[in-house]
């Protein structure tokens, strides 16, 4: 036992030693970051490439042959703590790095799959974290592995060793506040939202050093906080977030307001702007706030360096459906009439997808991508919707005898028609292909209901299926035309990331337990793996030794399995898991590819 | 290697510890201990002051652990979204970090509509829980500043006062949202009742909405000659009063029962009264015994 456990001890170093061994910097510069979605030999940022469009140039595997690809290693992330695994990995120096659920993180050879080091975040006793357990990933920069955890602390570790480099309190936990999301490194700052579901909780984007974690710039994302930049050691006062307060909200509710900016961000060299998306207002009674209630369900461009807001495209104002509009936002540019339009895509939790002037957030062009939009009747000029006002929940107000009030079927259900799960764009067909869901809700009242033993204004919503045979779609559609180029149902709601690659293929997986390839072109299924659990990450590719790797989480979990009705019953009988999936082709492959 | 043996070890005694489940008046009686769940930083009903467990229900968790003859053992709840949650994580389920349970939970809904509320497929929400006991009745009060507002004879005062509110309560949806709105531009939300009585006092409002164990209790620590409990009524709010019990599992009624006598008897010899009374919260005895 002993003698193995130092075996053990000593293969690791070795195998350390060789990730080391051989490259010209291990260090992650900004440089690499901006770059990755230009370089195939690592993946250092989220979306494989600040701008977010999980594309990549390889074409090794392509539909001649992916059929031929095979598992290569597979890895558990073992424990009992299995629930989710949304981790997009990345990889550096031929070591693959990832989180857990329950705020763990991994650093695996990627050649192998052996653990090089494995860190577990101490949650603090009676943490009730507001959003599942789930955790996005890490970033990567110098020698640090940087993620964010359950009782909302950011954490740098030691790339090599796992060890803890620095520690930052985010926010308070005990206030509501969580980190899910991976952070984002811009110009040598690690940059960062808050997720919190609990009214009283104000969302807020913080920049920090990445190097020592200390604090930068924070721009609060609801109307009337003061945003704060920090100079010299000393924190000054940078603008308030849009003006003054009050301006769209009634009393004082703009004091809590919401609008967490839970899903993180991505990030534009050209503009040189950050776009974070932001979560539903609060409370959840629109009634009790008429307004647009700035800057809630909404998409924000951010100054990098100061933390100022340039522009904001609100998809959802005055929300009353928690439609959560933190869905990513994609940059990409397109040919119109012989000019370069610098546009930028976001497909979000309403069913519409927008089109925007990333340079300005000027509205370009708008459509709903999912079958069935009751709440609105469609998208004006400049983009806000044309309420149907019968389809807005009830106000309690009217129900005040205590009886259940008015309820209303409304879709999409507020998990969305597409939610946390990134889409991605191919450079090659200009198609964006979209894990989106068909599901609607009916919502109510519900004055009998309790909270620490006091009446409590509660909603009761039950989600429903639109269709027997399939609640998700990926769908693949042209942003020029807002046409469906092709679509593939999915008899469970999707939950997972996409990868496009240049070898005419689109991959991401179900909560069935497959990883799935379709021809990006045509929709035509052409790969197939059961991964054992759920796949609710997201598929990544690169480079290593001359080949083409593959790689995906499987582990079922996150928001689908806490919903009950019809949903539940479809997912049920889905187990849980924790593995990291690797594929690549046998090695004569790279020999042909290179002939 | 010995140091990840013992850490093993310890992993594998704490995983026992924490799938410990509610159990029956047989086992509790054998162990000799009973587990109480009761809110965490919640006065003043149940807090740790100085490393002390206080609190009204502190003190009657102490009496049926006394009065079954066995030692009280804590366990503390962190509030989730809903009383449905919280009988889940502390009752029949456990939570998913921390997968201990209780015996026993105070601070439960007394109500039949609750008890027996039924889901979207027509299913008990809690068929695993019995709520049991009702040991307290609860209601909205007012406090407020003699000085800058005299007397609270109607609601509508708030038309022209400044009133102080705990976020996401009933309090606020009330003040927000009754009489068309006519209050709202003068209700001002805090995050807990307590900073809003502290918002009171430094004179930011002239009057505070909450529960009346929290507000009465509040009350007691300001200068009696300066603040009043109003008497006032709350025109179109839904729910005026509602009963506080008690909940086991299901599986577990007759652990109910003895807790019952427990109750029936403390709220007969008075020393029910006598805990609310030592911590200036006015009681109420539910309907339930009067019926």
């Amino acid at each position: 036992m002993l003698n193995n456990g130092k075996a053990k001890i000593l293969s690791l170093s070795v195998l350390v030693s060789l990730a080391l061994a051989g490259t010209a910097s291990a260090q992650v510069t900004d440089k690499d970051i901006v770059n990755d979605h230009l370089t195939n030999n690592d993946i250092v940022s989220n979306g494989m490439g600040l701008h977010g469009q999980r594309y990549s140039t390889l074409e090794t595997i392509n539909t001649d042959t992916v059929e031929d690809i095979r598992p290569v290693w597979a890895f558990s992330l073992g424990g009992e703590k299995q629930r989710g695994q949304e981790s997009q990995p990345m990889v550096k120096d031929g070591v693959m790095y990832i989180t857990g659920s329950y705020s763990r993180v991994f650093a695996i050879d990627a050649r192998s799959g052996e653990e090089l080091w494995q860190y577990d975040a101490r949650l603090p006793d009676g943490i009730m974290p507001c959003c599942d357990v789930i955790n996005r990933g890490v970033a990567l920069y110098g020698d640090l592995v940087i993620f964010g955890t359950l009782d909302a602390k950011l954490v740098a570790l030691n790339k090599d060793t796992g060890k803890v480099v620095w520690k930052k309190t985010v926010e308070d936990y005990k206030a509501g506040y969580s980190i899910s999301a991976a952070p984002i490194i811009v110009k040598g700052k690690v940059i960062t939202g808050v997720a919190g579901g609990e009214f009283g909780v104000v969302g807020k984007v913080r920049a920090y050093d990445a190097t020592n974690g200390k604090l930068v710039w924070e721009r609060p994302t609801v109307e009337g906080h003061m945003g704060y930049i920090v100079k010299d050691g000393k924190k000054e006062e940078n603008g308030i977030s849009g003006g003054a307060p009050g301006k769209t909200w009634p009393a004082d509710l703009w004091k809590s307001g919401g609008a967490a900016p839970w899903l993180g961000g991505t990030y534009d060299a050209d503009t040189d702007l950050l776009f974070f998306g932001t979560g539903n207002p609060a409370p959840w009674n629109s009634h009790l706030r008429p307004g647009d209630n700035y800057f809630s369900s909404s998409r924000l461009a951010i100054d990098p360096d100061t933390g100022k807001i340039v522009w904001h495209f609100q998809t959802t104002p005055h929300d009353g459906w928690d439609y959560d509009g933190v869905n990513e936002v994609v940059s990409f540019d397109y040919q119109d009439q012989g000019k370069t339009i610098k546009a930028a895509a976001t497909a979000d939790r309403n069913g519409f997808f927008y089109v925007l002037n990333r340079e300005n957030g000027d509205f370009i062009r708008g459509f709903p991508f999912v079958d069935k939009i009751t709440w609105a009747k469609g998208l004006d000029a400049k983009g806000r919707p044309i309420f149907e006002d019968s389809n807005r929940p009830g106000n309690p107000a009217s129900s005040s005898d205590g009886k259940k009030g008015n309820s209303v079927v409304t879709a999409p259900s507020f998990l969305g028609g597409k939610n946390w799960m990134p889409m991605a764009y191919s450079q090659d067909t200009g198609l964006f292909y979209v894990p989106s869901n068909e599901w609607e809700m009916e919502i109510w009242n519900e004055p009998t209901a309790y909270k620490k033993g006091a009446a409590y204004l509660g909603a009761g919503f039950t989600i429903t299926a639109m269709n027997d045979d399939y609640i998700g779609v990926l769908r693949a559609i042209d942003p020029k035309t807002g046409e469906t180029v092709w679509r593939h149902n999915n008899y469970a709601p999707l939950w997972g990331g996409v990868l496009a690659t240049a070898g005419n293929l689109v991959f991401t997986g179900n909560p069935e337990g497959y990883l799935l390839g379709f021809n990006a072109k045509t929709g035509e299924e052409v790969f197939k793996f059961n991964t054992g659990s759920g796949i609710v990450g997201s598929p990544v590719t690169w480079e290593m030794d001359g080949e083409q790797y593959l790689s995906v989480l499987s582990g079922w979990g996150g928001a689908v399995p806490l919903w009950g009705g019809d949903v539940a019953k479809r997912v049920k009988d889905l187990n849980q898991g924790g593995s990291v999936w690797t594929f690549k082709l046998p090695k004569k492959y790279a020999q042909f590819a290179k002939n | 290697m010995r140091g990840l043996l013992l850490a093993f070890a310890l992993l594998v005694s704490l995983w026992n510890l924490n799938v410990a489940q509610a159990r029956s008046l047989d086992d509790i009686t054998e162990s000799g201990y009973i587990v109480i769940a009761v809110y965490s930083d919640y006065l003043p009903f149940s807090a740790k002051v100085d490393g002390q467990p206080t609190g009204i229900d502190i003190d009657i968790a102490k009496q049926i652990a006394r009065q079954l003859g066995v030692t009280l053992r804590l366990k503390w709840l962190t509030a989730d979204e809903t009383t449905e949650d919280d009988l889940r994580n502390a009752i029949w389920k456990g939570h998913f970090l921390d997968k201990s349970k209780a015996d026993l939970m105070l601070r439960v809904p007394y109500d039949k509509e609750y008890s027996q509320k039924r889901d979207d497929v027509g299913l008990l929400v809690h068929e695993l829980v019995h709520m049991f006991a009702p040991y307290h009745t609860e209601t909205w009060k007012i406090v407020h500043n003699k000085t800058r507002l005299p007397d609270v004879p109607t609601m509508a005062l708030f038309q022209y006062h400044p009133i102080g509110v705990e976020i996401d309560s009933i309090p606020q949806f009330y003040l927000m949202s009754a009489f068309r709105g006519s209050m709202a531009k003068n209700t001002r939300q805090f995050d807990t009742l307590a900073l809003a009585v502290d918002g009171l006092v430094k004179a930011e409002v002239d009057a505070v909405m909450g529960l009346r164990s929290q507000i009465s209790a509040l009350h007691h620590q300001l200068d009696p000659s300066d603040y009043l409990l109003a008497e006032n009524a709350f025109p179109l709010l839904g729910k005026q009063k509602w009963d506080i019990g008690m909940a086991v599992h299901n599986d577990f009624r007759a652990l109910g029962y003895a807790v019952e006598d427990v109750v029936t008897a403390m709220i007969n010899d008075g020393s029910l009264q006598a805990i609310f009374n030592q911590h200036h919260v006015i009681f109420e005895l539910p309907a339930y015994y009067s019926e």
